[in-house]
């Protein structure tokens, strides 16, 4: 829907509502929990807010299961995410004419999706926070700091970019591994242990470990790996913590290397509270987060390295005569609220969750862990670092020659991809290619869901496009494989050999067919 | 919300009869003339019959109206009868057969015979009655009936006041609330600058086309790809015009409100019939015999030619040749949705989706098989201003032949025309060969060449391999179509047995409709070749400049044995290509 009123504003709009609010006339308002940009008129907002309420009950007509994802208008998108079950987030993204704005809705309902469960595990539900304050002020200012920070990564230059055609190769909400030896997996796994057994008393900890932004070992169930490592990539790793490096990792949402460094400048003057809080829906913001407690997990800067190796954090602040300690993340799997504890030594991080419950004192708990680790894994953790370091094989680690790839399990919610330095080298057709169709394969895994659920798709296709390129898709037994081969053979049958070779050496063979 | 009464209301909309002065603009329409009820022998014009309104003739030129109720008996001894060609007699609708043959316009009963002769898509329930053409499809349904929802499909024109026009589910009148819903939600967009494409709700689909005044919307859970979808309503509404031609516009520009639904009276069957094309759809004849409507031009964008003998096929065209140089814009033979022959005055094609529409209109109307008949039609990728005139004349039960003019009084030249063509046909025995082929039928992947040495085989020799059915053609091949993409045709291999269910036929329908659309991508297509496997087939999609093909295999064949055939079925084809093409006939390239 274009917005009459905001011709020239961002191309961006992102509204998170709650259904069942604001029914009364003239209190259709209390309705939103947030709108992005925060400046816009009350009436648009309201008019945005309005067509998804009303396209939502509409097709409800004919799918009472299943309301609205998308609406597609010739120059905006709006993609729905029911994030909770009367909480809804909508995201509107205006089309370039640049012809540089084709996305994959899928793609842009997993930012949805992202930030809303990176905001569970930060702050509970969103209708845990209208229950604790039905007025909604808590969920609001909670939601306005946290999606603000969060959007914060999007911004290339002045604009914020939403994952377009260009991302195709990527898969959002999945985790990266590092391959390691087998003699590396059992040190790792040796280590995970230490730090595992290292709390206090019979209570154990639970731990991620990285190295770089790669994922090497994880206690934790794959969806909370996936949140966790999310935000690890985002805000806790060495990367993440000198945020003018130019990184490698797709996490960073920039295009290239140059435009993150440009646009990491302006974030950082960006989360000034003046600036977030101007405008604001509700005026008295301002006071509501001295009166609220707001940890801003998100906020750039937030963390910083000590001198004893562990992550400080700025929201440890004594507010309101409450200590707190280390921010506190929500475990969707094991619905447990954990302490996180983070330390770095070089390019290994190491994420300690401790269970709040076992804690009567908080910050003596915290400090005890510490201690342990320190006295117990510092070794390990050095020799450790050492071990990867050396068989790291930097950024390019996951190229392969003459394949631009993308490889997902979606059980485990991992994937492999090419260096995002390679896929740039690809042409825009091939890329325009592959995400349509990824799009494509997006509604044929749904439909194939809702017509057999339980049973496990096939599907291959191999497009060979006006450039010459070919494009592939293999879903098989839970893994998908995405690849583009430029400058490769005409025959369909070259295609599918490289596309065979590629599945033996690096996917134990489960896109082979024959 | 205007009722049925209306209708027969003299001059519900126009209390102005000064608009009814207008002069009419012939040079645009030539002559169009509306039979007014019980008058059809009144040549006066029409003055507020509200049947259509002043702008309408305008536009038209003079219109003959046809009312409700009263079929007019303009009969070909007399010829100044108005009520004789020229009426817009398939506005009124389906009806009964009319004893004289010349008889133009009569009077369907709207819906009242729809209780006898529903059907349904094989999606919806397994019932299957013999005529889903006379009426309208569950009448007594609305917005609010549990069944109406549950339609796999449903079609809205509605006006962009929000006036109901057609509803392929339920009585527009009835569904007044719901129209306005679509077009509140459309206009909202509108008026914010942009334009609605489509809603996605799991599976199903809201797919909007704009033609303002005109909106068009589907409702479908059949997940077939938006491109096809809007497909479909462009075809739609190309059957609207193809019964009111575009000056329709101008009753909305005079009144936003205007209520349209009359000017569509009777035409049901004639949508009813398009959308079925769209879809896979079985239905029993009187026959307990299955048919079932595989009309892949709907997506296609391409007609299919009736195979037969380039001998017989130039003894047709010839006859056709000598009448196009008599004034005949286009005469076209076919059986029913496939051409035996098609020729057209200098410079003049006919484009693939106007004769998609064109016999759609012809073979979904009853009255057209009981009477030689004289219709406006207007052609809307010829000109969808203006109307022509449509000579057609059923030869047998599938044959008809159809001859289109500009001149509303040249109904004794054409009867004169199809009198010598028919007497030609028959002396040439191209109409026994047409019926020989229907029951031929089209080519049999069994009967594909394995070597190239068999490749001067014809069509109307039985082959030795169609005995291996059983397991459809070599290399496990089941089925294709190739598509000339200088003729704008293509040819489709008839089922083979491994798709001879119906399931299996719909999902193959389904599958093509995919693959053309994912080759026919908007920013980056054509591709050049797909290969596609899932479950159900592997499916090979080979685009050149030339022609498209689209093959489909046993999901376990062999990929390089598939490729291999692909390129045999070329082959094939193109050895063929006399035969199950129609030459001469100039593409459609304006």
């Amino acid at each position: 829907m274009g917005l009459p009123a905001m011709a020239a504003n961002e191309g961006i709009q992102l509204c998170v509502f709650d259904s069942r609010r604001g029914h009364q006339e003239g209190q259709e308002l209390d309705k939103i929990l947030f709108f992005f940009p925060s400046d816009f008129p009350y009436s648009v907002q309201l008019s945005v807010v309005g067509l998804s309420e009303g396209i939502i009950t509409f097709t409800r007509i004919f799918s009472p299961d299943a309301a609205c994802e998308v609406i597609e208008e010739e120059r905006h998108s709006h993609v729905f995410y029911q994030a909770e079950p009367d909480i809804w987030m909508v995201m509107i993204v205006e089309k370039n004419k640049d012809n540089e704005s084709d996305w994959r809705c899928d793609a842009l309902i997993d930012v949805l999706k992202e930030a809303h469960s990176l905001f569970t595990m930060f702050n509970g539900s969103l209708q845990a926070l209208l229950d604790k304050q039905p007025s909604g002020e808590l969920a609001r200012s909670r939601l306005y700091t946290f999606i603000n920070d969060y959007l914060s990564d999007f911004y290339v230059g002045k604009k914020i970019q939403v994952p377009s055609f260009r991302d195709c190769l990527k898969e959002r909400r999945t985790v990266q591994m590092l391959t390691v030896s087998r003699e590396v997996a059992i040190e790792v796994q040796s280590l995970a242990t230490v730090i595992g057994t290292s709390s206090l008393g019979s209570i154990a900890c639970k731990s991620l470990i990285l190295f770089q932004d790669l994922l090497v070992a994880t206690t934790l169930s794959p969806g909370d790996t996936a949140n966790m490592f999310t935000y690890a990539v985002l805000r806790l790793t060495p990367h993440a913590l000198s945020s003018n490096t130019s990184s490698w990792s797709y996490l960073r949402r920039g295009v290239s290397g140059s435009s993150i460094t440009a646009s990491s400048g302006l974030l950082n003057s960006r989360s000034s509270p003046e600036e977030y809080h101007h405008g604001s829906h509700d005026s008295s913001m301002g006071e509501q987060s001295n009166r609220y407690h707001m940890p801003r997990p998100l906020q750039r800067d937030n963390w910083s390295k000590g001198k004893d190796g562990f992550l400080v954090c700025d929201i440890q602040l004594n507010v309101g005569g409450l200590v707190y300690l280390a921010p506190v993340v929500w475990l969707q799997q094991s619905e447990e609220h954990m302490y996180l504890c983070i330390y770095q030594h070089r390019s290994l991080t190491i994420i300690i969750l401790i269970p709040v419950c076992s804690q009567t004192d908080g910050e003596q708990g915290i400090a005890l862990v510490k201690k342990q680790l320190l006295e117990n894994a510092s070794e390990k953790i050095v020799h450790v670092e050492e071990k990867l370091s050396r068989g790291w094989g930097g950024e390019n680690a996951y190229h392969v020659s003459g394949y631009r790839y993308l490889l997902v399990d979606t059980d485990k919610s991992i994937s492999r991809t090419s260096p995002p330095g390679k896929v740039m080298t690809l042409a825009k057709d091939s890329l325009f290619t592959l995400n349509k169709l990824r799009e494509e394969v997006d509604l044929e895994k749904t439909r194939a869901n809702r017509e057999k659920p339980d049973q496990e798709k096939n599907l291959e296709i191999c497009i060979r496009a006006k450039n010459n390129s070919w494009i592939i898709a293999k879903i098989t037994q839970g893994r998908e494989l995405y690849m583009v081969l430029e400058k490769a053979n005409e025959t369909l049958l070259y295609a599918s050999d490289a596309v065979e070779k590629f599945s033996d050496r690096y996917c134990d063979g489960a896109f082979s067919l024959d | 919300m205007d009722s049925d009464d209306s209708v027969t209301d003299p001059n519900p909309h126009h209390p102005d009869p000064s608009l009814d002065a207008e002069p009419a603009t012939v040079e645009q329409m030539g002559s169009l003339t509306l039979g007014e009820a019980g008058d059809a022998a009144g040549a006066e014009r029409p003055v507020g019959n509200g049947f259509l309104p002043a702008d309408f003739y305008a536009a038209a030129g003079e219109i003959e109206v046809v009312e409700e109720g009263s079929p007019v008996s303009g009969d070909l001894a007399g010829p100044s009868s108005l009520g004789g060609p020229g009426a817009c007699r398939e506005r009124s609708g389906r009806g009964d057969a009319l004893p004289s043959p010349s008889s133009s316009g009569y009077a369907g009963e709207r819906g009242s015979s729809g209780g006898s002769s529903e059907i349904e898509e094989a999606d919806d329930r397994e019932t299957m009655l013999d005529d889903w053409s006379r009426g309208k499809r569950h009448p007594d349904e609305d917005d609010g009936s549990v069944s109406w929802r549950k339609r796999k499909k449903h079609f809205f024109i509605l006006s962009n006041s929000g006036k109901p026009i057609y509803s392929r589910y339920g009585d527009e009148h009835k569904l007044a609330g719901f129209s306005a819903t679509l077009q509140a939600i459309i206009s909202f967009v509108e008026n914010s600058g942009d334009r609605l494409k489509f809603i996605r709700a799991g599976k199903h689909q809201v797919v909007f086309l704009v033609k303002v005044p005109i909106y068009l919307v589907c409702i479908s859970c059949t997940e077939e790809p938006y491109e096809a979808l809007k497909r479909q309503l462009e075809l739609i509404y190309g059957q609207m015009l193809l019964i009111l031609t575009k000056s329709v516009n101008r009753c909305f520009e005079k009144n936003p409100k205007y209520d349209m639904t009359p000017l569509l009276r009777g035409t049901d069957a004639v949508f009813s019939s398009l959308i079925h094309a769209f879809s896979w759809f079985v239905f029993s004849n009187p026959k307990p015999k299955a048919l079932v409507i595989w009309n892949p031009a709907t997506f296609l964008n391409a007609y299919t030619c009736l195979p037969l003998s380039y001998s017989t096929r130039q003894a047709a065209s010839a006859i056709l040749q000598d009448v196009a140089d008599s004034g005949v814009l286009f005469a076209l033979l076919m059986c029913k949705n496939k051409v035996v022959s098609l020729v057209g005055t200098q410079k003049a094609s006919l484009h693939p989706d106007d004769m998609l529409l064109l016999s759609n209109f012809i073979m979904s109307s009853e009255s057209f098989r009981t009477s030689e008949s004289f219709s406006p039609i207007c052609l809307p990728r010829y000109n969808p201003m203006v109307f022509l005139y449509a000579y057609v004349h059923f030869l047998d039960v599938d044959t008809y032949l159809t001859l289109l003019t500009t001149s509303s009084d040249s109904f004794y030249h054409l009867k004169d025309c199809r009198i010598r063509i028919e007497t030609v046909l028959v002396k040439s025995n191209v109409l026994s060969e047409v019926q020989r082929s229907m029951l031929d039928g089209g080519l049999r992947v069994e009967d594909l060449p394995l070597e190239s040495s068999l490749r001067s085989r014809s069509l109307t020799t039985p082959e030795l391999s169609s005995s291996q059915s059983g397991i459809g053609g070599p290399s496990g091949l089941w089925h294709f179509m190739y598509r000339s993409i200088y003729l704008d045709q293509y040819v489709s291999s008839e089922f083979s047995s491994p798709i001879s269910s119906s399931s299996q036929q719909k999902r193959l329908f389904r599958a093509y409709q995919r693959l053309y659309a994912s080759m026919h991508d908007n920013g980056t297509g054509p591709h050049k070749t797909q290969f596609r496997r899932d479950e159900d087939f592997v499916l090979l999609c080979w685009i050149t400049q030339d022609f498209e093909l689209y093959a489909a295999f046993d999901p376990l064949s062999d990929k390089a044995l598939a490729i291999k055939t692909c390129n045999r079925v070329c082959q094939w084809v193109r050895d063929l290509e006399n035969e199950i093409f129609l030459f001469g006939a100039s593409p459609f390239s304006w």
